[in-house]
């Protein structure tokens, strides 16, 4: 089936998840990365691979607070990760739609 | 713990969609606060409470206040209704930060502080000379309006109807309950008070299974 128009950056099982998981927090609040990690089984190494290049593409920040054990380090989605995340839910139910649609008739 | 191989493989559609639901699903469990739950066990701890005052007084002539057994049933629900609701705010909250969370503490913060202005008002009220009748019905129509006040409050926090309906419908209570006399404002209390809520929870519960 194609993917054509879904989102690359967000378009793998772990980016998803991720992007997902932090959308469910209303605009404003963020999420601390052991929490994060914790709700998606991840290794902290992978987990910072792909929040990194989810960074890169503007859709999440990551900020660290804090020093010794009271360290934090919290991440949340952008705005424009938001929108990147509604329009990809949007164009995959496109794509589900299509896929199970009967093709038109030749006749 | 998963490992980072499968990233460079894609998905196929149903996968994206599966994935997308159940992880939905799962963070909303785990990181959202369901009004309604919190709705049922501060209705079921008022309805328990007021109700068993209002057993206790309902004879009463004059009225003498509740019984000790009363206030130790209401002291036992709203322990029980306050440890429950720290431990699921807690488990929803943890790791949470930002602007909801800074909304909640706020809310918190004036709701006990609401209560202890209520309690000393009431110590006031008690000095000036005022019968046992003035004070009980101080007592049981003066936190419906504290409870009013703060859940429309949370409605303009949250830009939510529901919860501005029912401040509005609580305030409606306090302020005609207290004509219902000493003793029989404690049921209407219990009743349009604890009732009112666990109506919004099964609303908002059925509204969260459609």
């Amino acid at each position: 089936m194609s993917i054509d128009g879904l989102d690359p950056v967000i378009h793998g099982p772990a980016r998803l998840r991720i992007m997902v998981t932090l959308a469910t927090l209303p605009e404003g609040d963020d999420l601390s990365f052991s929490r994060l990690q914790d709700l998606l089984g991840l290794t902290p190494g992978n987990l910072i691979t792909h929040l990194r290049k989810l960074e890169d593409a503007g859709y999440v920040i990551t900020v660290k607070s804090g020093a010794g054990v009271n360290a934090r380090t919290s991440v949340s989605l952008t705005y424009d990760g938001r929108v990147a995340l509604d329009r990809y839910t949007a164009v995959l139910r496109q794509l589900l739609d299509a896929a199970a649609s009967p093709p038109p008739s030749s006749t | 713990m998963t490992d980072g191989a499968d990233e460079e493989m894609g998905m196929d559609l149903q996968e994206a969609s599966a994935i997308l639901q159940e992880t939905r699903d799962r963070a909303r469990r785990a990181l959202v606060v369901r009004r309604p739950v919190l709705l049922a066990v501060w209705g079921a701890a008022w309805l328990v409470s007021d109700g068993a005052i209002w057993l206790s007084v309902r004879g009463q002539r004059p009225y003498n206040g509740p019984t000790p057994a009363a206030l130790m049933t209401l002291s036992a629900a709203i322990a029980a209704a306050t440890v429950f609701a720290v431990i699921y705010l807690g488990r929803a909250g943890s790791g949470v930060g930002g602007l909801s969370v800074l909304q909640r503490r706020v809310l918190l913060l004036s709701y006990l502080g609401g209560y202890v202005a209520l309690f000393t008002l009431e110590a006031a009220i008690d000095h000036a000379g005022a019968s046992r009748a003035v004070i009980g019905v101080y007592g049981a129509a003066a936190p419906v309006l504290l409870v009013a006040l703060i859940i429309a409050a949370s409605a303009a926090v949250f830009l939510n109807w529901s919860l501005l309906g029912l401040g509005l419908w609580l305030l409606a209570v306090a302020a005609g309950s207290g004509f219902a006399g000493p003793v029989t404002v404690w049921a209407v209390s219990a009743l349009a008070g604890g009732g009112a809520l666990l109506v919004m929870a099964v609303i908002g519960l059925r509204r969260d299974r459609s």
